[in-house]
Parts: C-alpha cells; sequence; structure tokens
C-alpha cells in the first residue's frame, strides 16, 4: 500500500512504516489516557508518566529487537528522550536538560557515526545464536524480582524536595568538588584512549620507508 | 501525585530489556546502546529516590549526572574500539574478537 503513496523514493519504508505504527499504537493510549484525565480517573502528571512510560518501553523494546541497527538508534533516541520527561515528572529539569543534550545529541550522534564507520548491515534476530532463550529467561526473571521487590518494599515518608535550578551548580562544585575532578580527568583519559584506538595505524608508512632505505 | 512504586517499575522493566539486549544480540553497538539503557534505568532510580525519598533531592541527582557523564566517556572509548575491532577483523559483531577465548 505504501507504494502507492506519492512519496519520494529515498524516504525509507521502514522508518515509514514504523513511525505509522507507532502512532496507531499511540494514539488509542494518548486517547484512553485523556478520557480517563476527564473523567478524574487520574491526574495530569499520572497521563504524563503513563505516556513516557509507554513511550520508554516501546522504544527500548523496539532497540532490542528491531534487526536493523540505525532503526534500533532512532528507537534508541524516543526511549532517553522519554526517560528524559521522567525526570522532568520528578522535578529534575537540570538532569532532564543534560539528558537530551548529551543522550539525544551527543550519544546517539556518535553511535550513527559508528554505524557509519563499520558495515551497519543487518543484524537478523534469528541468527542471534543459541543464548536468546537464555537471555530472555534472565531478562524476564531479573525484570520480574526489580518489579516485586520495588512493589513490596516499604519505603519511608514521601517528601516530593525539590532542589532550585540556581543553587545545583553552585552547590555541585561545592559540596562534590573532587568528584567533579576526578570525573574530569577521566572524561580526558577517555578522549585520548578513544584517539589512540580508533586512529589509522601507521604501519604502512614504516613499511614503505623499510622498503625505500 | 505519582507512587514511587511506579517509577521502580518502568526502571525495572527498562533495566530487563537492556539486559536482555546485551545478552541477546551480536553487534557491539546494539550492546553498546543496550548498556545505554540499562544506565538510564539505573539514574531513574536514582533521581526517583532523591526526590521521593531523600528530603534534599541533591544527592541522587549528582549521581545520576555523573552516571550520564561515564556513559558519555564510555561511549566515545567503546566506539573507538569497535572501529579497530571492525579494521583489524572487518566485521563488528563481538562473537568475531575471541583471541583471548580458550
Amino acid at each position: 500500500m505504501l507504494d502507492r503513496l506519492p512519496l519520494p523514493a529515498q524516504f525509507d519504508r521502514i522508518i515509514i512504516a514504523g513511525g505509522t505504527a507507532a502512532g496507531l499504537v499511540l494514539t488509542p493510549i494518548l486517547l484512553v489516557l485523556v478520557a480517563l484525565l476527564i473523567g478524574d480517573q487520574i491526574s495530569g502528571p499520572e497521563l504524563v508518566f503513563w505516556m513516557a512510560f509507554t513511550v520508554i518501553v516501546i522504544g527500548a523494546l523496539a532497540t532490542v529487537l528491531l534487526p536493523n541497527i540505525v532503526h534500533a538508534a532512532l528507537s534508541l533516541i524516543a526511549a532517553l528522550l522519554g526517560v528524559a520527561g521522567i525526570y522532568v515528572l520528578l522535578a529534575a529539569e537540570f538532569i532532564a536538560l543534560v539528558q537530551v543534550l548529551v543522550y539525544g545529541g551527543g550519544v546517539v550522534l556518535l553511535i550513527i557515526f559508528g554505524l557509519m564507520m563499520t558495515n551497519a548491515q543487518d543484524d537478523p534476530i534469528v541468527t542471534d545464536g543459541s543464548q536468546k532463550p537464555f537471555a530472555l529467561l534472565v531478562a524476564l526473571l531479573l525484570g520480574s524480582v526489580f518489579v516485586a521487590a520495588g512493589l513490596d518494599a516499604q519505603w519511608g515518608a514521601e517528601t516530593a524536595a525539590v532542589i532550585p535550578f540556581r543553587d545545583f551548580g553552585a552547590r555541585l562544585f561545592r559540596d562534590f568538588m573532587v568528584p567533579v575532578i576526578i570525573v574530569g580527568v577521566l572524561l580526558d583519559i577517555a578522549l585520548s584512549g578513544a584517539i589512540v584506538n580508533a586512529r589509522q595505524p601507521l604501519q604502512r608508512d614504516e613499511k614503505s620507508e623499510g622498503s625505500g632505505s | 501525585m505519582i507512587p514511587l512504586e511506579n517509577f521502580l517499575i518502568l526502571s525495572g522493566i527498562l533495566f530487563a530489556i537492556g539486559l536482555f539486549g546485551v545478552m541477546a544480540r551480536r553487534s557491539a553497538i546494539l550492546i553498546l546502546m543496550s548498556v545505554e539503557l540499562m544506565l538510564a534505568a539505573v539514574s531513574i532510580n536514582f533521581v526517583a529516590f532523591a526526590t521521593y525519598l531523600d528530603g534534599d533531592a541533591f544527592n541522587g541527582m549528582v549521581f545520576a549526572l555523573f552516571v550520564i557523564t561515564v556513559a558519555a566517556a564510555e561511549v566515545g572509548l567503546a566506539l573507538g574500539i569497535v572501529l579497530r575491532l571492525f579494521r583489524e577483523r572487518r566485521t563488528a559483531y563481538v562473537d568475531a574478537a575471541d583471541t583471548l577465548k580458550w
């Protein structure tokens, strides 16, 4: 059916189909949530939470299940932006901004460049080896343990503390001065290591020099 | 107000999905993306506990910030290693790097 639509040839059909499927899945959920909101069954923050929940879970599942790695990377963006929405809901605006900047901007861009540099061929889930049922079993067991533990534990009184945006930097550099310095050194080392690992080896030059002399 | 348990359940589900991706996929870059999902799940837990239970809400957020920083460093370094692996073996699958396998 998609072939009959007057779409540019370079459009990726699977991306269009994926977007359509995501819209078809998410729109009824949004409509149900809005109906519940109007009926005073849930509050506004809960509506935002369940929307973010849906986006995160569907995006994460698409990330680990899609055979095409580029589509998986695009799904990862959706999941991580949903996580940023959860941070906003938790009154951590600064973390949400950093999440959007670092993950949505930096990390996913790095991953897509990495895909360009390597062969981003399809990774069919059929050939993913015999460990897949085992992986599914372990993930299900661990996830159910987490969910059961979260539901079962008795937490203290909820406080809903909010830290003002403008206090954050001052307190970060006052109370956590040494960790900030250590993280700076870590970033430095990681940058140097990435350069050393990723640069072109110079063996060909040495060989030609050796044969020339 | 949203109960704290909702965030814990979301975090647990996200961590389990990421763990499945790490164990089931072969492409090194997909494993990297799954690790990002697991780190995001842990950060959600940190921020949720900080907001709901700390009373100050600062320490948990700083932990989330450091997790994001270390994840960025990790992605840069790991992609360098993946590029090196691809240059030596012409593939980005982790089961091609079996030199240390007995």
